[in-house]
């Protein structure tokens, strides 16, 4: 790795002669960082893929054997697995889309002249700075039907909010849209102070309808920091875990984050959960190489 | 400025250097979160103040407890000295080693007959019937209810009651009278609702309310020696326990659908529930004024028979064990061995612990001690519970992936749910070649 | 906004701000209701119709502080008259004071772990910032040969759910002597954080004009003084932001702080729902504990709020 990123400099560069030479500068600024996360990420990583192959169970200490795809076979042939991955999708997709409504919607509205903006856009961050477990156990008393506020406020009498098996991971996602929409809404913000002045006075004058305005000038120029919240809001809605984990226990709301901790911490077994975490990985790894080449192209339009 | 953030930092640096302890013996017990640890902590002050030892009770969750407790074994971590070990870990933890064999030390004090056959056979013993035994019997548990003993004797209540079904309205003697009751209660519109059942299937909660109805109904899991399911798990007795409790289900709060002790104990506070199941350990809120508004009305109850008058109730509770990979082997022998006299049980019982010990169970301070103590007197001699092999988790989230859709949403039916069962749980057992 | 506003612009402008407030107070109920609990008396917790008008009170905050356990009956008059008055409080929810073998009040595990959680964000977070900032600068500045893989593989670390590596992660920091260590969690935190820092930062950093440096260079700074000198004032803004966000991971995490650590180096997160643990839950202490474990995040972002929204661009926007 380290042989890898050595390679000439920029010509004109000018520092080779004093001091540190510029590649020694960039090797020592980058390569501590890859070494750092090939150890605490990479080493790990081979381990599991290792266990992956075996019906390794951590919580004997009996031997490892080999049982070559086997672990792969049984997860892929297993009905209650592949509902675990419907289900993920549904959520990362009601979850992730209902994020970037609320929070690009937000962004859109404090994008103009407001009062008190910097307090108010810090005060719509608190939800995110809570800690997951705890957004959990108070979003449960919260949709509790007999002494949850939010049946209270609307009016909703008994609704059930978690224990309706339809209901269930709408309700997660609601939680999840409350505490990370501040988050897309940030970066849209960040986004839309940055789309220049002088580009909607031209639309203006040219009498360009506020709808053409948005999805001409508006949208694209966000386009590429909105991908990146996206990346981000899709990587972490995929491994959820707390939030579902803690709100409900309905068979309709089991994430594969769920059905990986009972498979590698109560049931141990070890082996056939590092398989199944390895499906999680390919498929995480591969819809982020998909939003990072659209991001790329975004960039170049 | 600066000299107060070098303070601060010379502070942090010092904390991220040090680690070393004051005292020279210090022992470790690992628990979950609730009051019984508490409760231990001040007997083991005892301890410390007549030998200079230093027990700290270590807690986490109950949620994370296994978690925890079962990534520390693996790694073989001295952290522990000693775990209070749910009773299903004893399969797991025994034949991977983590646990010390305590077979000697049960024989060389008896305990066989110090302890109430019960918490022997299920804390400390594995294989069943092998005479080997793992764990010190520490705190006992079973399910019991608690009921509005209020709501109970209203004298309208009561008249009506018996108009609608013919008998007395009294704390119900069967799981049929338990039902009249829920149902009779069930007012949703004046928001009160029958019972409060465990339904969380997390991890054992829903397993273990099941198991309730199941016992009493005169069924079983398995057989436990033979690994034999079929026939056993999907019986005609089981098919009728699960219906009970789909039943019930009926009569629950709203939202009743991943509830476990803290839920049940709320309906019983929140004026929600005329009965409500728990655990004995969770009881002493209940007759707290001060915790529970409605103390004076709570009375509370033994696990109640079935239709052919077995009367059963699921265990709970946890033994003591010595962790194979603690440093202070010795030491864990010593602090058990002062465990498991007799005024130590006592003072465990006074403290508010749930001893295990069969002469304080048996003495009449015991029992009347409190309004719970006499039910759970009777019921610890009465309880069964789940399968103890290393693979009972993979047991326990197969019951629940099958029974949960039924009991919670009306999925299929009971028998279905069960024959399903005994099929998953026979490949598991293949699986690890236990026939 | 345009210099000149046009009636509908002005009308528009007031719907908005009304829109804003109204998502505001949705945003901000549950953190209120929060707030509030953490101040009620224990039986007022819960109550429907919520109650609003209440004589706040501190008993949520002393019971978080000691241990304490659930008593059977009411303590005696003479007692309740003898203890001082924080132990009253806790009487009065049915509780009692757990004490040592010394007979001394034993504090809950909360104010250690906050200070544990104190140690371990605010190094971690120094050394992802640090790290990312210099990372940052190496693929902003100089070519790097598979620069666009590098960088996917600096991403992907983040992808990982934490299930996949907690075991293998347990067996390695239990052979090295990392378990239950403040440096074990600040490396993790740092890792875990690196790839935010690093793809913030590079963003940032893309955005500071090359000339800057070149100009510094030819005015006699090595490279090195030109990065402090020049750069690095530059990159504040999103040195901030980048801040804020590792710090909230850090703070917040729960999964590897409960696996990896016990006593001695455990943070509040895996604390804080515990106390739902007893018989009853007490809404009010669990409250008391999330407040007080929000404020260090939310007046750090409060202080970096200015940079927060420049800081933020991950170089997507361009000049």
């Amino acid at each position: 790795m380290a042989t890898a990123v050595m390679t000439t400099l920029d010509p004109r560069s000018r520092a080779a002669a004093r001091g540190m030479s510029d590649i020694s500068i960039r090797n020592l600024f980058i390569i501590p960082t890859i070494l750092f996360l090939i150890v605490f990420n990479i080493f790990p990583l081979l381990y599991s893929l290792g266990y992956s192959f075996t019906d390794f169970r951590a919580s004997g200490n009996a031997a490892a054997n080999f049982v070559g795809l086997q672990n792969y076979r049984t997860l892929l042939n297993d009905p209650f697995i592949w509902n675990n991955f419907v289900i993920t999708a549904k959520y990362v997709v009601v979850s992730v889309i209902g994020q970037v409504v609320v929070g690009f919607g937000t962004a859109m509205l404090l994008n103009r002249d407001i009062p008190l903006k910097g307090l108010i856009t810090t005060l719509l961050l608190l939800p995110m700075m809570l800690s997951m477990a705890v957004v959990g156990l108070f979003w449960k008393l919260l949709y509790d039907p007999s002494f949850g506020i939010i049946n209270y406020a609307l009016g909703l009498g008994k609704f059930e909010w978690l224990s309706n098996p339809d209901m269930a991971l709408y309700a997660v996602a609601l939680t999840d849209i409350w505490m990370w929409s501040p988050f897309v809404m940030l970066l849209s913000l960040a986004g839309l102070s940055a789309v220049p002045k002088h580009l909607y006075e031209a639309a203006a004058i040219d009498r360009a309808g506020p709808l053409y305005t948005f999805f001409r000038i508006t949208l694209p120029l966000v386009a590429p920091i909105l991908m990146i919240a996206v990346i981000f809001r899709t990587m972490e809605a995929f491994k959820t875990f707390d939030l579902a984990y803690i709100l409900t226990s309905q068979p309709t709301t089991e994430v594969i984050s769920i059905r990986l901790y009972k498979m590698a911490f109560q049931e141990w077994q070890t082996g056939l959960s590092c398989a199944l975490a390895y499906i999680v990985l390919i498929m995480v790894l591969a819809i982020t190489n998909i939003y990072v080449k659209y991001l790329n192209k975004v960039k170049e339009r | 400025m600066r000299k107060k953030l070098t303070g601060i930092l010379a502070g942090m640096a010092l904390t991220l250097a040090s680690g070393t302890s004051v005292y020279a013996q210090e022992l470790t017990i690992f628990w979950a979160e609730w009051d019984p640890a508490n409760y231990l902590q001040e007997l083991v002050n005892i301890y410390e103040a007549e030998t200079g030892v230093k027990v700290t009770v270590e807690t986490t969750p109950w949620s994370d407890f296994q978690t925890k407790a079962f990534t520390e074994f693996n790694a073989k971590g001295s952290a522990y000295d000693m775990v209070v070990g749910d009773s299903q870990w004893i399969g797991a933890a025994s034949e991977a080693g983590h646990y010390v064999d305590l077979t000697d030390f049960f024989n060389k004090h008896n305990l066989n007959e110090v302890m109430a056959p019960a918490t022997v056979k299920y804390y400390a013993e594995y294989p069943s019937n092998s005479g080997k035994y793992w764990s010190i019997p520490a705190e006992g548990d079973a399910v019991g209810w608690s009921y509005r003993k209020d709501w109970f004797e209203d004298p309208t209540e009561m008249a009506n009651f018996k108009a609608k079904y013919g008998y007395d309205l009294a704390p119900p003697a069967t799981w049929a009278q338990m039902r009249d009751i829920a149902e009779f209660f069930h007012r949703p519109d004046q928001n009160r609702y029958g019972i409060a059942i465990y339904t969380d299937n997390s991890y054992d909660g829903l397993v273990m309310g099941v198991e309730n109805a199941i016992f009493s109904y005169g069924g079983e899991l398995g057989d436990y020696a033979t690994y034999k399911v079929d026939g056993i798990i999907n019986s005609e007795q089981n098919v009728k326990a699960l219906e009970m409790y789909r039943e019930l289900y009926g009569f629950t709060p709203p939202g009743w659908a991943k509830t476990f002790f803290v839920e049940n104990n709320q309906a019983i506070t929140e004026n929600l529930a005329a009965m409500s199941m728990n655990y004995f350990a969770f009881f002493p809120a209940l007759v707290n004024e001060a915790s529970n508004p409605n103390a004076k009305g709570t009375g509370f109850f033994a696990n109640p028979a079935g239709p052919d008058g077995h009367q059963f109730a699921a265990l709970g509770g946890q033994g003591i064990s010595v962790v194979s990979y603690s440093q202070n082997q010795e030491e864990s022998m010593k602090f058990l061995e002062w465990f498991i006299k007799d005024e130590t049980q006592k003072k465990w019982a006074e403290l508010g612990g749930y001893t295990a010990s069969a002469k304080v169970l048996e003495s009449p301070e015991f029992q009347n001690a409190t309004p719970y103590n006499k039910a759970f007197y009777e019921t610890m001699f009465k309880v069964k519970d789940f399968w103890a092999t290393p693979e009972y988790a993979e047991l326990l989230i197969q019951m629940n992936q099958r029974i949960y859709p039924y009991i919670t949403a009306g999925q299929g039916t009971a028998k279905e749910a069960l024959d399903n069962l005994a099929g998953d749980w026979n490949a598991t057992f293949k699986k690890y070649n236990r026939h | 906004m345009a210099a000149v506003q046009t009636t509908s612009e002005r009308v528009l402008n007031r719907v908005a701000i009304v829109a804003v407030l109204v998502v505001t107070l949705i945003f901000l109920a549950p953190i209120y209701w929060i707030a509030s609990t953490a101040f009620k008396p224990r039986n007022l917790a819960t109550t429907i119709p919520p109650t609003v008008v209440f004589t706040p009170e501190i008993s949520p905050f002393v019971k978080l502080m000691v241990r304490r356990s659930q008593m059977r009956e009411q303590p005696s008059a003479e007692e309740y008259a003898a203890a001082p008055w924080w132990e009253q409080m806790v009487m009065d929810g049915g509780e009692k004071v757990v004490r040592d073998g010394k007979g001394e009040v034993q504090l809950s595990g909360y104010p250690n772990r906050f200070m544990n959680s104190l140690i371990v964000a605010i190094t971690s977070t120094v050394l992802a910032v640090g790290m990312g900032t210099f990372t940052a600068y190496g693929f902003s500045r100089f070519k790097v040969k598979g620069e666009a893989d590098l960088l996917f593989f600096i991403l992907s670390t983040r992808m990982l759910p934490p299930v996949v590596v907690a075991i293998p992660m347990f067996l390695m920091y239990r052979a090295v002597g990392l378990n239950d260590t403040h440096w074990g969690l600040i490396i993790l935190y740092t890792a875990f954080n690196l790839s935010f820092s690093v793809w913030l930062m590079k963003g940032f950093m893309d955005e500071i004009p090359k000339e800057y440096e070149e100009a510094a260079l030819v005015d006699g700074y090595t490279r090195m003084q030109a990065f402090f000198k020049i750069v690095l004032p530059e990159a504040a803004t999103g040195i901030a932001a980048t801040a804020v966000f590792c710090f909230i991971t850090a703070w917040n995490e729960y999964a590897f702080a409960l696996i990896m650590t016990n006593r001695r180096a455990q943070t509040a997160p895996p604390f804080i729902p515990s106390q739902v643990g007893s018989g009853l839950p007490d809404w009010t202490v669990i409250a008391a504990g999330t407040l007080l474990f929000l404020l260090p995040v939310a007046i750090f972002t409060f202080l970096l709020r200015n940079h927060l929204l420049r800081g933020v661009t991950f170089g997507a926007i361009r000049k």
